[in-house]
């Protein structure tokens, strides 16, 4: 029994010690550096000077409220046009079409170029304006909307959203897939509906999956540099963009301010955490 | 009814086209070397971005580097994700369900976070500044994808074609190499898929904890996109997509020989 239990412990120590080693030695690191605890550059004592001075900040307030609304709108979007392509693609009945593999291309270009490609379609020079030049609708570059590094992170949510699609479908139709097809049939020979049959059978059973999956992609584009980085405005940084810029302050002192920042971060997806258990709790109900 | 199927295909087109045509621009634009604004169409075609790209300052010797983290990476995530699956997967103990969730955590956390608290630890350790400490830490990213996926692959096969096998007289390494392994197959190729793409694309980590010394592909290619130069960005962009899709193409391959290899000897994953 114990020699079993050995085992079982001795399989999952790499495992461990890579995600408890650096991930929660790196959290717990940040966590005293935000108390003002960082013994390496000379600061010995806790204190709670740094959240309030970061909490006071208008700029971080905008900043978190920025980073909450593209992250809302690009999930929001992203998990419903993900869900009705994963529909779609299950009631059709040539399972054998090029769009099975066709819809996954973006989940293998990173968001750098997923940034780009944004870029080169939306910005006021790109191939949108273009086009509307052409028809007469604008007569300088300036006339087009701001679509990129603007105050209201169009750009990023864009970018989020082609990159999320294929995500959600991935996701949604392998779940849609692996319901009982009795039950939408049992519906519809009773004189159910499509639609009934989706939003009563399919929609339910999968809402759960569906519902994870919200919070994985939130969740992600809440955390993440890159994109807000690179079409974001300047004024509201992102949260992520902000912490990293406040970490490349010359002035090593400074690291608490960051710090803040990243435990605001970090607070707010432990909540995101106990939301996706809670929804897993209700997947393994249904099973 | 035939109206409505049309519909349905007409929305599946406009959404795939969608996702597809601004890739497309990449391609247009990295064959591009003068295309102002408001012309339709390009000045002129020509390779010029791509011949900068190739012809940049050791290239090759960056790509390589970059490929040969990606494939450590891949590798290592591999490895130490097999025995920790399958102990999730096949056997039960308590604290199961915690270090399920344990897994998934790093995906939901900002990586952001979690790089700058390690920072000091890694340039303590050594860490910090080069090709170790990058292929390390991006094991933290990695890791809980290929887990989950394993995990659900051990847990359909359980480990009852190994006891058999046990029964049978097969040692150890018999029972993993000609039960285990070929049985997950299918899930660690999809699993090394994924990992090689996350690791690859990787930028941040890269150059936090690579301290701008680790050059990585995407380390060079991201100044380009940062200053919106299209031609050189989208050129870089597109070898990108063209080596990541050679990268996962010759695993597909590979998994297909090893079937073919494997036809008579072993059961075939349902």
């Amino acid at each position: 029994m114990i020699n079993r239990k050995m085992k079982i412990f001795f399989m999952l120590l790499p495992t461990l010690l890579i995600i408890g080693g650096i991930f929660f030695i790196g959290i717990l690191k940040g966590f005293f550096i935000s108390l003002g605890y960082f013994p390496e550059v000379g600061l010995e004592k806790f204190t709670l000077y740094y959240y309030k001075e970061v909490i006071k900040d208008k700029a971080f307030i905008d900043s978190l409220k920025f980073s909450l609304y593209t992250s809302f709108w690009s999930a929001s979007i992203g998990v419903l046009v993900g869900v009705l392509l994963a529909y779609l693609l299950l009631e059709k009945k040539n399972k054998e079409s090029i769009d099975y593999w066709l819809y996954k291309i973006p989940v293998i270009i990173p968001h750098t170029i997923g940034a780009l490609i944004i870029y080169n379609i939306f910005s006021q020079t790109g191939i949108l304006s273009r086009i509307l030049n052409y028809l007469n609708l604008i007569d300088d570059y300036n006339d087009f909307f701001q679509l990129v590094y603007d105050t209201h992170g169009i750009g990023i949510i864009l970018t989020y959203i082609w990159k999320e699609i294929p995500f959600v479908v991935l996701v949604v139709y392998t779940v849609l897939k692996g319901i009982n097809t009795k039950l939408s049939e049992a519906a519809l020979n009773l004189g159910a509906s499509k639609r009934q049959v989706f939003f009563h059978i399919l929609l339910p059973l999968a809402g759960p999956s569906i519902m994870g999956t919200f919070i994985i992609i939130f969740a992600f584009s809440f955390g993440s540099f890159e994109v807000p980085f690179l079409l974001g405005p300047t004024n509201p940084r992102a949260l992520p963009v902000k912490a990293y810029i406040e970490y490349t302050n010359p002035d090593l002192r400074h690291r608490p301010y960051s710090m803040v920042i990243n435990m605001v971060l970090s607070a707010i997806s432990f909540i995101f955490i106990i939301m996706y258990v809670k929804v897993f709790k209700k997947i393994s109900k249904y099973e | 009814m035939k109206k409505n199927k049309f519909i349905c295909e007409f929305i599946i087109k406009i959404i795939i086209l969608s996702l597809i045509i601004p890739v497309g621009t990449l391609i247009i634009w990295s064959f591009t070397a003068r295309w102002p604004w408001p012309h339709m169409k390009p000045s002129g075609f020509n390779i010029g971005s791509i011949e900068y790209v190739f012809k940049s300052n050791n290239f090759f010797e960056v790509l390589f580097h970059s490929l040969g983290i990606s494939f450590i990476v891949t590798i290592l995530t591999n490895l130490i994700s097999i025995p920790g699956a399958k102990a999730i997967g096949v056997y039960d103990f308590k604290g199961k369900e915690l270090i399920k969730t344990l897994i998934i955590v790093p995906i939901i956390v900002p990586i952001v976070a979690v790089s700058m608290g390690i920072h000091v630890t890694f340039i303590k350790a050594g860490l910090a500044n080069n090709t170790l400490g990058v292929i390390i830490v991006q094991l933290v990213v990695t890791l809980p994808y290929s887990m989950k996926i394993l995990i659900s692959a051990f847990e359909n096969i359980k480990d009852k074609f190994e006891m058999q096998g046990q029964v049978l007289g097969a040692n150890r390494f018999q029972q993993f190499r000609y039960i285990t392994l070929p049985l997950i197959m299918p899930s660690l190729i999809s699993s090394s898929s994924l990992v090689f793409v996350i690791s690859f694309s990787q930028y941040f980590l890269t150059l936090l904890i690579g301290g701008g010394r680790v050059i990585t592909y995407s380390m060079v290619m991201f100044p380009f996109i940062q200053s919106g130069d299209r031609s050189l960005g989208s050129a870089y962009g597109i070898i990108f997509i063209i080596i990541t899709l050679a990268v996962l193409f010759l695993l597909d391959i590979m998994t297909k020989t090893y079937y073919r290899m494997e036809k008579y000897t072993c059961p075939k994953s349902k």
